[in-house]
């Protein structure tokens, strides 16, 4: 197992090099200034550092410096937009799906390592998320813009679904799993959500259980 | 309530000799009570709540010359118990070998029933499947082919409606036949083959098959340990550990959960086969009535009425009409001149007639207490609350108050605890057995000590802020509100555990039974006299005593420091307060004794009420605290809770007085 991951490993990053590394990173930062309005050199320099490098980038095509403010320039614009969109798309899968509360690094690694269609799968599965855990918008990728009509996430948390429908249950993360199995519900069933206030209602076959979003969040589904 | 109680660990039952044993297993709420009370004649408490059961209740019976000892257990819905009461209901049938369980199941939801079917068949426990509530069933289209299922399963099968008493001659023929064990195999994955056949190699012959022994054990059910500790090795168990640890790492999700999985695809496998859809009835007033009572906007309005609903029949007609009538027009009027007559008659020394009639008498104080307030108010209280039972609406109310007993560090599963604590807070006290942790017991428990005034302590405060004023009714219902939602908090910030999700299973509205409701409050009503009015006697005699021994003033003058200065009270308010240990509906009584004579100002009275509200409840509540959470956590609660009384009594007292608040 091991040293054929270390070869998948090594065949992503040969297309890159560190300086690639450090292109996708200062995009990614520039990005983020740009969110709040104009990117100034200096203000950039303070934030990454590495002033020889960010030059550099001027030179390969990639961003201009006019007056102390940083633009894009067509390419720089659109690899910026694809990393931070990955990272944020990295974000939301750690958080959502998998549960964790420390994802923030794994995100900056797994942002590097993942292909486009990859990317498009994740975004799809989330549902074509319109923001990251902290509220920062992800960038629309291709595939969004194909369900710019009916945004709907292919698996979502039972809480997202709306009252009175009936889903597929996919997968549940919940401490409380085995009590859910023992009355029926399981990966595979179906679920009625039939009210979310003041507790989430859900049925199963002929059993009614109520639920607080703790658990109903948990429990992922189809529809 | 029972003859035969069990508590927490179930201890086996002694004698029975020469009996069969019947074990009643089920789903919570398919009718097992119902159906154990029609098989044998004696009551068990019946309601429409998940989990009613708490305790074991035996009865014994007798089919064509044959003797059985049936027995009723708490609803499982699954036989690796995930709860206290679960784990009393495994344990039953792995000491005590029946000769026959009677699994009880929803007819609406024979996937479930099923899944316990398959796992007393791995079990190698021979079983009669009931089918119950054949009705409800047919009423939402749902037909079951009993021949088909009886081939399936290979057992006998019967269907029953219980409250119409459908069937039942069926089960008991069946009881006293040969039965059989159910042939549903469930095959798990190979991985898991493997590794029941490794531990099935280290067990011992035991009361059920290897089988289900080892696949409790790589379920990693910790209420095995017991069993394990006392009938294997200890290094045996290290090494069935080691096996399931090892097993557990070659999969990639709990075993548990495939266990279960794999049983219920089974189950779910047999359900079809078996059960057509039939025209529906259509949508009956019932299942509207029960989706509108937890919607969001409608359920409140109705949980509205129902509060008004129980104020106007236990606060109006029971507190107000029938303790007028019991205790004016019959206490009063008749009996007690009456009693005064006959021991003046019969009874020649004056010590002894002060002793019944006197102003601490057991007659004139203690009886006219008990029997002409106490006793309405609890009977009228009882009647509504099972009626709520009945009729499936608390569950709803759990789903409508979730958010509020989550400030407390409870859920919404506490309604049924905390409700009935508005009844009779030992019975209370024993129901948060459904509570899944700890910590939430914990809680529960305390506040019930605290701020959950019973029936009786309620009516008689009714009674007595009714004369006063809207406003002194609305300064006790905030006080004391405000102090349960206050400690709540913070016994959810000081005790330790985990946070356990909200998770209730919400059954049909049911419209219901006179009888039930008949059987259920006599059988509660009686309990409750038993366990009252004894105590009234005791605590009305030792005052008497304390007053003949002229103690009664000292104690006063001793307690008068705080009663007077902390709460501003005249010092003969210490009386009701030394009765309030004893009951403090009891104490309550007294405070309105005092009140009707013009002892006590308004901002007294309503002081002393929030005070005594706040007291342990009573001696047998205390005793249920102690058989239910241990003498040590007892303690700690007496010891917290007699401080907290008179500090927020103090406060109150200070507050209104400093906010020159007029009432």
């Amino acid at each position: 197992m091991m040293p054929e991951k270390k070869k998948l490993c090594r065949s992503i990053t040969a297309s890159g090099t560190e300086k690639s590394m450090f292109e996708d990173e200062a995009l990614e930062a520039i990005w983020e200034l740009a969110e709040d309005g104009e990117v100034n050199f200096t203000d950039l320099i303070k934030e990454i550092g590495n002033e020889k490098e960010i030059l550099e980038m001027q030179k390969d095509g990639l961003i201009i410096i006019r007056e102390d403010k940083v633009q894009f320039t067509e390419i720089g614009r659109d690899r910026a937009r694809d990393i931070t969109r990955r990272h944020l798309l990295a974000e939301r899968l750690f958080a959502d799906v998998l549960a964790l509360n420390e994802y923030e690094e794994d995100a900056c690694r797994f942002e590097h390592a993942i292909s486009p269609g990859v990317e498009e799968a994740i975004c799809t599965f989330l549902g074509h998320p319109p923001t990251c855990p902290h509220g920062r918008a992800i960038p629309k990728g291709n595939c969004c813009r194909l369900y710019t009509r009916e945004v709907k996430p292919l698996v979502q948390p039972l809480t997202d679904l709306e009252v009175g429908v009936t889903a597929k249950v996919v997968f549940i993360t919940t401490p409380a799993m085995e009590k859910l199995t023992a009355i029926g519900l399981v990966p595979g069933g179906t679920v009625k959500l039939q009210q979310k206030k003041p507790s989430y209602v859900v049925g199963i076959d002929e059993t009614t259980i109520a639920i607080d979003e703790e658990i109903a969040k948990r429990i992922y589904v189809k529809r | 309530m029972h003859e035969h109680r069990l508590r927490h660990r179930y201890r086996g039952h002694k004698g029975g000799k020469g009996y069969e044993r019947v074990a009643l297993i089920g789903n919570p709420n398919v009718g097992k009570s119902v159906i154990f009370g029609l098989l044998t004649g004696k009551y068990a408490i019946v309601s429409n709540y998940p989990g009613t059961t708490v305790e074991v209740s035996y009865a014994n019976i007798s089919l064509d010359g044959k003797k059985y000892l049936v027995v009723d257990t708490p609803g499982v819905n699954n036989l690796i118990p995930m709860s206290e009461d679960e784990k009393v209901t495994r344990d039953i049938l792995l000491h005590d070998k029946p000769s026959v369980v009677l699994q009880v199941g929803d007819s609406k939801n024979l996937k479930r029933t099923l899944l316990l079917t398959a796992q007393l068949g791995e079990m190698g426990l021979p079983i009669i499947l009931d089918l119950n509530m054949e009705d409800e069933a047919r009423e939402i289209g749902i037909s079951i082919d009993i021949e088909r299922l009886r081939s399936l399963v290979g057992v006998e099968v019967v269907s029953t409606t219980a409250p119409e008493r459908k069937g039942m001659k069926g089960m008991k023929a069946a009881i006293s036949k040969k039965n059989k064990v159910p042939a549903i195999t469930v095959q798990y994955n190979p991985l898991i083959e493997e590794y029941i056949e490794k531990v099935s190699f280290y067990l011992p012959e035991a009361n059920v098959s290897k089988r289900a022994i080892a696949l409790m054990i790589l379920s990693g059910d910790e209420s095995m340990r017991e069993w394990l500790n006392t009938n294997i090795e200890a290094e045996v168990i290290k090494e069935l550990e080691r096996l399931r640890n090892e097993c557990q790492e070659r999969l990639k999700r709990p075993i548990s959960v495939i266990i279960n999985e794999t049983r219920l695809k089974k189950a779910a496998e047999i359900a079809d086969m078996v059960t057509k859809k039939i025209p529906q009835l259509g949508s009956s007033l019932a299942s509207t009535l029960g989706r509108l009572s937890m919607h969001p906007l409608w359920g409140i309005p109705i949980l509205l009425v129902v509060l008004f609903g129980l104020y106007e029949f236990v606060g109006v007609f029971g507190a107000g009409i029938l303790v007028g009538l019991l205790e004016n027009k019959i206490f009063d009027a008749y009996l007690i001149p009456i009693f005064i007559k006959v021991v003046k008659m019969f009874i020649p020394f004056p010590f002894v007639q002060e002793m019944f009639i006197g102003e601490y008498g057991l007659i004139t104080m203690a009886l006219k207490y008990a029997i002409g307030i106490i006793f309405p108010i609890t009977t009228t209280f009882f009647i509504a609350f099972a009626i709520l039972e009945d009729s499936g609406y608390l569950p709803r109310l759990a789903i409508m108050s979730n958010k509020v007993f989550n400030l407390m560090g409870l859920s919404g599963k506490a309604v049924l605890p905390m409700v009935l604590g508005l009844g009779c807070g030992t019975m209370a006290v024993m129901t948060t057995r459904i509570l899944e942790s700890k910590r939430e017991r914990i809680i529960a428990t305390f506040l019930l000590a605290l701020a959950v005034p019973c029936a009786a302590q309620l009516g008689v405060i009714m009674g007595m802020l009714g004369t006063l004023s809207a406003k002194a009714m609305s300064i006790w219902v905030l006080s004391v509100l405000g102090i349960l939602l206050f400690s709540g908090y913070l016994a959810s910030k000081i005790v330790p555990g985990e946070k356990s999700g909200f998770f209730l299973e919400i059954p049909p509205l049911r419209k219901p039974t006179l009888e039930n409701i008949a059987v259920k409050t006599s059988s509660r009503v009686i309990w409750y006299l038993k366990e009252a009015v004894p105590l009234f006697m005791l605590g009305t005699f030792i005052l008497f005593i304390l007053y003949k021994l002229a103690l009664l003033g000292l104690i006063r003058s001793f307690a008068a420091p705080v009663v007077v200065n902390v709460l501003g009270l005249p010092d003969k308010t210490t009386d009701a307060f030394l009765l309030g240990f004893f009951r403090r509906d009891y104490g309550a009584a007294g405070l309105f004794a005092m009140a009707e004579k013009g002892l006590l100002t308004p901002i007294q009275s309503v002081v002393s009420l929030v005070t005594i509200t706040l007291f342990i409840p009573c001696l047998a509540h205390f005793f249920m605290i102690i058989k239910e959470r241990g003498l040590k956590m007892a303690l700690t609660m007496v010891v917290i809770i007699f401080p907290a009384a008179i500090f927020f009594g103090g406060l109150l007292n200070w507050t209104l007085r400093h906010l020159h608040i007029t009432i």
